[in-house]
């Protein structure tokens, strides 16, 4: 049995919010990162990341974490954070993904400031 | 520098070529936009390869040609600069590109050494800020020393901080339960449910360097663990799996372990606070449970002597621990005759099981002794009652009487409880036969009733091996003839004098010395 990522995609107006659960390692990084690029390709340049699901992250998930935030400068896109552990908030902050993609501690905080 | 002045012909082309071996700055962005212009003057397609930790790896393409992502070697012909090189299709000799093609590949070179060190300098600050992240952890984990007392929350945190921290892909937390080390928490996939840590596996892991077919992790190929607390007595084993990178799984570096024995040491003394406090929590539900028993107790001993004409009656227990294996009840038979029963018993054992098994003999008892009144049959189906309802190794001593108060006869029976003793008013002690067997000894035990007349003046004494057994810091025992002395001495005063004066008999004999057994005293004396 692994503990592989789980993820869910909901697109509303203008904007997008994939929900995970699970370990954000090498694997559910990635994950992500096609989840995301593939919102991108079809025209969303706002994201919502929730991870009420996930307790854990490993620095591999945090660099691919941080390509999506680039590639979302880029593109002059919106990437935000939400429902994050204490722990992986902290991470979050000492890793510098905070300067560049907004951190909510829920849902609709996130999304008062994403909708365009 | 100063960029030479263009002269002609083929000298400019070997002028911007030798240029173009030099450095000029550059950044993304000007990559992107000279590598195509530069293509295009090559005639075809161009790439830049840096070197990396994996290899040469494509850095920017343009145009057409066969440039795979990853190479062993530069091609010979390709333009070198610092940490990589440019190559572009169709080959060639750089000197056969056109003139502004080598200019241009000054610029080209100069923009991807610059992609390259950014690149190398975000990397240095990501592993930097990744240190800043494993410090922070086992910060939290020793804040968690004074914060969590959860145990199962703790051991989740100390998993999944080793497992994160580490970049593992999975990870699993033992924890000693005597002789073993049992799995305690996985994460990731399956785990062995238990390594014996005297095994060649256990002291693989315990080593921190486990062989590649350690099983710990089934599936893993690459493992680390260490010890919970010191490696002799090692409370646990942390152990994590392959180490990820963006390419896959391989094995931790030496610095993982010592990362690992650190938040393993961070650990060790926070499961010691947490477990602690689990079992001071266990402790005081324990106390509240028994102190519950025990007031159920309490109200099941005569809180009072019933009023017997012709007869003195007291009654007294202390037991060894809040709760005790002894009993003594006195109660009214229905009948003519107004008939008394008397009961002293001993449960065998002590605390929560031997009160519980009071508590059966004391209600049984009672119904019983309506229907039977005190005969032999009673003690015959207390017998088969207490064997049925109690653990194999729960037995009762007991010793019932059924006083008839009109003529001073008591019938009793003994099942293995200690000899009563008779203080006749002439002053002569006489030991009243030790009966059958304890009841829920073995099924089939048969009793026989005993008859006693008791003359006026003339003391009844029951008691509890609590008594006799009592031990002096000498470890000498308080002993029957002890017991007989102090009747023989008070027994002129009013009988709770006397049930007292054994009492602090007893008491000072012990001298503080701690008793294992509970102290019963039954007394009955016949004044008229």
């Amino acid at each position: 049995m692994t503990e592989g990522l789980k993820l869910r995609v909901d697109r509303r107006d203008g904007l997008a919010v994939i929900y995970t659960e699970g370990y954000i390692n090498n694997q559910g990084g990635e994950e992500i990162a096609r989840a995301a690029y593939s919102l991108l390709d079809e025209g969303y340049r706002r994201l919502l990341l929730n991870l009420t699901g996930t307790k854990i992250i490993n620095s591999i998930g945090i660099s691919i974490l941080i390509e999506i935030i680039e590639k979302m400068l880029e593109i002059d896109g919106r990437l935000a954070f939400c429902e994050l552990t204490p722990t992986i908030e902290k991470t979050f902050h000492i890793m510098g993904l905070a300067q560049y993609a907004s951190i909510h501690p829920d849902e609709s905080a996130a999304l008062a400031l994403l909708r365009p | 520098m100063s960029v030479p002045a263009p002269s002609s012909g083929g000298d400019l082309r070997v002028e911007l070529g030798q240029l173009a071996r030099e450095v000029l700055p550059g950044g993304r962005r000007a990559l992107d936009r000279l590598l195509p212009v530069f293509a295009a003057l090559a005639g075809g397609g161009a790439a830049v390869y840096v070197a990396g930790e994996e290899g040469l790896r494509r850095e920017a393409l343009a145009g057409s040609g066969e440039f795979p992502e990853r190479l062993v070697a530069p091609p010979a012909e390709a333009l070198a600069f610092a940490g990589g090189f440019l190559a572009w299709s169709p080959a060639g000799p750089a000197e056969q590109l056109p003139a502004e093609a080598l200019a241009l590949a000054l610029a080209v070179a100069a923009a991807a050494r610059e992609v390259q060190l950014a690149r190398r300098l975000r990397v240095q600050d990501f592993e930097a800020k990744a240190r800043g992240v494993q410090i922070e952890a086992l910060y939290d984990v020793g804040l968690a020393i004074a914060s969590t007392l959860d145990f199962e929350r703790l051991c989740e945190e100390i998993l999944m901080h080793a497992v994160s921290l580490l970049d593992a892909r999975r990870g699993a937390l033992y924890l000693r339960e005597g002789a073993t080390m049992r799995l305690h928490r996985a994460f990731g996939g399956d785990a062995e449910p238990a390594v014996d840590p005297e095994s060649e596996e256990g002291r693989e892991l315990l080593s921190g360097t486990p062989s590649p077919s350690c099983c710990a992790l089934p599936g893993a190929t690459f493992l680390l663990g260490v010890p919970i607390g010191v490696a002799r007595v090692a409370r646990g084993i942390l152990v994590v799996g392959d180490k990820e990178s963006r390419h896959g799984v391989g094995p931790f570096p030496d610095g993982d372990r010592r990362t690992l024995e650190l938040l393993a040491n961070q650990a060790a003394i926070a499961l010691d606070n947490a477990e602690l406090h689990r079992d001071a929590l266990e402790k005081e539900r324990l106390e509240r449970e028994v102190e519950l028993a025990s007031e159920i107790q309490r109200q099941i001993l005569p809180k009072g002597v019933p009023d017997v004409p012709g007869f003195e009656l007291a009654g007294w227990s202390r037991p060894a621990r809040h709760i005790g294996g002894d009993y003594y009840d006195f109660f009214r038979l229905d009948g003519e005759h107004d008939r008394l029963a008397l009961v002293v018993g001993d449960v065998s054992g002590k605390g929560m099981p031997a009160a519980l098994l009071v508590s059966t003999l004391h209600s049984s008892l009672r119904l019983l002794a309506e229907r039977l009144s005190i005969r032999p049959e009673l003690l015959e189906r207390l017998n088969r009652h207490i064997l049925e309802s109690s653990a194999a190794n729960k037995f009762i001593t007991l010793f019932a009487g059924e006083l008839d108060p009109a003529t001073g006869r008591l019938v009793y029976l003994n099942a293995g409880h200690n000899p009563a003793l008779v203080l006749r008013a002439s002053g002569a002690i006489e030991r009243l036969g030790p009966g059958g067997l304890p009841l829920g000894l073995l099924p089939g035990a048969s009793y026989r009733a005993e008859r006693l007349e008791l003359g006026a003046g003339d003391l009844l004494c029951l008691y509890s091996d609590g008594i006799t057994e009592a031990a002096s810091p000498a470890d000498e025992e308080f002993g029957l003839a002890r017991l007989a002395g102090v009747l023989e001495s008070e027994c002129k005063r009013p009988l709770p004098e006397v049930v007292r004066a054994v009492e602090d008999a007893v008491t000072r004999f012990v001298a503080g010395e701690p008793q294992g057994d509970d102290q019963t005293l039954v007394m009955l004396r016949r004044v008229g």
